[in-house]
């Protein structure tokens, strides 16, 4: 009993000794003792020693009020010498801040002064992190949950190993220069001004939206993303869009290293509300931004205004801009989007502009962001890539399939190429042998001919010529399908629909649907139901107009009676379906693609 | 003699343990009191508080030219400047706390009129004590540091 009494009082004791040991010899005390030891070496008058050997430890605090919310900081518990000129060379955290002409700061009778004073500025302001901390990982923001860790600095815990040794330098504390420092061409904040050039540049702008700059709406809004989002994430995503987010549809854009950071410290300097200003000025900038446009063309308007021909100036338009960040033209490859080498081969002008104006109105899924460009410039740039009619220099099959037909259906002829995984329906697996042994030639040469509507596969025919054509089916057969054709038996099937479109029919058509396709085909025929995920190739979607347009009431029939062989579409004959069921499915999806729609 | 001694022998081990555990049980709770009413204390008393710091840089001296009286209204110091002599006298009314203003002949208070000399004695008006004068240090860096929490004596400035 007493034993027991005596251990639980020392430990108790113990206990208590470690507490009170701990809030007196916290490390921010260590180093303000050793400050004052060597200020007090390095003293010049007694005076001095003298106030010096009286000092004991103190929380350093300012109240910084200029910057937005006030802020405290208590750096200067450690950092107690940073503007103290005389620890220039000593080792952290006793160093002093290093002055910089660059900065503003002045150099006069032999001392330097700074521009942005600490007692004024702090701490934070510029470098991030939190002031209130008084040890080294709750001041640098190393813990995980802080959002703002010191900027290029401080690589938290679940940062990713190989995003955080990019994410290293004084070069990203630009991003807070350009809080207060707004003008694009201020020599401070140079990789800020760098990052927005190519934020135009690379395409970023059709489809992000940044208030005041760009109007894009199919990717997040990036106008607070500084705020929302540490340099991890921000690098992270853009070097690989899917590391974060699985269903990401943004592209994984070909940068460089350097181009990554500059997006980088230029989406990190986006923080929505500036400190420098007040909501008044902000409003104030808001109210007269109303014009959607970006001022992208305005930054190459002297190379543009230059341009003699609509022509000219559509190809500096496309050379200059977005374009070529996703698209292939001669041989710059974007690695994303089509190839427009011989686009003037494939489209008239109506489609393109069309296009231009809104992607969707021609291919019913493409990823491509309408941009808010002026009417001019599309223009301009249709009447450019109209020009682009040089046929492809005649060369063997193999080789014409590499050239034109491997960006999306993959050097293994398998329909993984590396634009695939951007277009929507994807591109068709060529290995599959069940369904292209089983396809009528006719019908495959005319998918290469006259390109398959409402997708991303062109018309070939003015590109290539017929025996081309042929030979391309001919090497694909030898290399890719490697079985004969099958001899498909005659199959019954009416030229058109033989049950007369009327209200009933759509609605019995809708009902069969209803019960036996939405499982794949999705509830709004939109080919997204459950079951798509599971499924290649996906389900169609039946409410692409322009290719169901495409499609005659035949080969709806034959796809619905007898299934799709190499496909998950199972043969609904066997299911049951009469032909009469099957005329009034063919007229609910009909009546979903009405003409002009 | 010798008995004394053997019975001490005999009996210490015994007594000894109990005791000695007692001891121990006994500098334990009363060590641990110590320590935890230091805890406590160190707990108790703020480390620091969310005002406005009371020890301030306020710029190089020259900022000051000579004969100046600088008030400066956020940290209610006003930083007099004479010759190579500089001062930093509180702003704050020693009345009911308006701050004051230097006027020609020292300060003057707005709220109820109370009179100061350049050296902020009391010349008129409700005032009941003369303004305090605040230590000021020269930093390394070169700039004035005035520490509100370091009263010192009317008239002792600081020479730059």
């Amino acid at each position: 009993m007493r034993l027991a009494l005596a251990v639980a009082s020392l430990v108790v004791m113990v206990g208590s000794g470690a507490v009170v040991y701990k809030e007196t010899q916290a490390s921010w005390q260590d180093h303000q003792r050793a400050y004052f030891a060597q200020a007090k070496a390095q003293a010049k008058s007694d005076a001095e020693r003298a106030s010096l050997s009286v000092k004991t430890p103190k929380i350093e605090q300012t109240i910084v009020t200029a910057f937005g919310t006030s802020r405290v900081e208590r750096c200067e518990s450690c950092h107690i010498a940073s503007d103290d000129p005389r620890f220039a060379s000593a080792e952290e955290p006793l160093k002093t801040h290093p002055y910089s002409a660059a900065m503003g700061d002045t150099y006069k009778d032999g001392r330097w002064e700074r521009k942005h004073k600490f007692s004024e500025f702090g701490c934070t302001s510029c470098h991030d992190g939190q002031g209130r901390g008084l040890t080294k990982a709750d001041a640098h923001g190393e813990d995980e949950y802080w959002p703002t860790p010191m900027l290029g600095y401080v690589a938290q815990a679940d940062w990713k190993k190989e995003n955080a040794a990019h994410l290293h330098g004084a070069e990203f504390i630009q991003a807070n220069c350009a809080q207060c420092h707004k003008d694009r061409n201020f020599a401070g904040t140079a990789i800020v001004a760098r990052g927005r050039e190519l934020f135009f540049k690379e395409g970023c702008f059709g489809c992000h939206r940044i208030q005041g700059i760009s109007s894009g709406t199919i990717g997040p809004d990036l106008t607070e993303v500084g705020k929302e989002r540490k340099l991890d994430y921000l690098w992270g995503h853009i070097v690989d869009p899917r590391a974060y987010t699985p269903t990401s549809v943004m592209p994984q854009f070909k940068l460089s290293d350097d181009d990554k950071k500059a997006l980088v410290i230029f989406l990190k300097s986006r923080r929505g509300s500036s400190p420098s200003e007040s909501s008044v000025d902000q409003y104030k900038v808001e109210a007269s931004n109303t014009a959607p446009v970006p001022d992208s063309v305005a930054e190459v308007a002297t190379a543009i205004t230059a341009a003699k021909t609509p022509a000219e100036r559509g190809r500096q338009l496309i050379e200059g801009y977005a374009c070529l960040s996703c698209h292939k033209l001669d041989d710059h490859d974007g690695g994303i989007s089509p190839d427009l080498t011989h686009e003037g081969l494939m489209r008239d002008r109506s489609w393109l502009m069309s296009h231009f104006q809104n992607p969707r109105s021609q291919i019913t899924d493409s990823n491509m962001p309408t941009f808010a460009l002026p009417e001019k410039d599309f223009d301009d740039m249709s009447a450019y890539l109209m020009t682009r009619t040089t046929m492809p220099q005649a060369t063997t099959p193999a080789q014409t399939f590499q050239t034109l037909c491997a960006r999306c259906h993959g050097e293994k002829g398998n329909g993984q190429g590396p634009n695939s995984i951007y277009l929507d329906p994807a591109p068709r697996d060529l290995t599959r042998a069940e369904f292209m042994s089983t396809k009528p030639q006719l019908r495959l040469i005319t998918s290469i001919h006259d390109g398959v509507a409402g997708t991303s596969m062109p018309p070939w025919g003015k590109t290539l010529t017929d025996a081309q054509i042929q030979g391309v089916l001919d090497y694909v057969w030898a290399a890719y399908v490697k079985e004969k054709p099958h001899q498909i038996k005659a199959r019954k099937l009416p030229d058109a629909n033989p049950v007369a479109m009327s209200a009933d029919s759509i609605h019995r058509g809708e009902s069969i649907f209803l019960q036996r396709c939405t499982g794949c085909h999705g509830r709004k025929a939109d080919g997204h139901g459950p079951n798509s995920i599971d499924i290649t190739p996906r389900p169609r979607n039946l409410t692409n107009t322009a290719f169901v347009q495409s499609v005659s009431d035949r080969r709806l029939f034959e796809s619905i009676e007898y299934g799709v062989d190499g496909t998950a579409m199972p043969s609904w004959i066997d299911y049951g379906l009469s032909q009469n069921d099957v005329g009034d499915i063919v007229n609910f999806i009909r009546s979903l693609n009405k003409p002009g729609k | 003699m010798g008995m004394t001694a053997t019975e001490t022998r005999s009996t210490e081990p015994q007594i000894g343990r109990r005791r000695f555990l007692a001891w121990l049980s006994g500098l334990g709770i009363a060590g641990s009191a110590a320590l935890g009413s230091l805890a406590t204390f160190f707990f108790i008393r703020p480390r620091t508080t969310y005002g406005q710091p009371n020890r301030f840089k306020i710029g190089r001296p020259d900022e000051f030219p000579s004969g100046s009286r600088i008030a400066i209204d956020p940290k209610r110091v006003c930083i007099v400047r004479e010759g190579n002599k500089v001062a930093a006298i509180s702003t704050t009314c020693t009345h009911l706390g308006c701050i004051i203003a230097p006027s020609a002949t020292g300060f003057q208070c707005p709220c109820h009129g109370s009179r100061f000399d350049v050296d902020g004695n009391v010349t008129g008006g409700p005032a009941p004590k003369a303004l305090a004068w605040y230590a000021v240090t020269l930093t390394p860096s070169g700039e004035l540091e005035v520490d509100k929490d370091n009263e010192i004596q009317t008239g002792t400035y600081l020479s730059v």
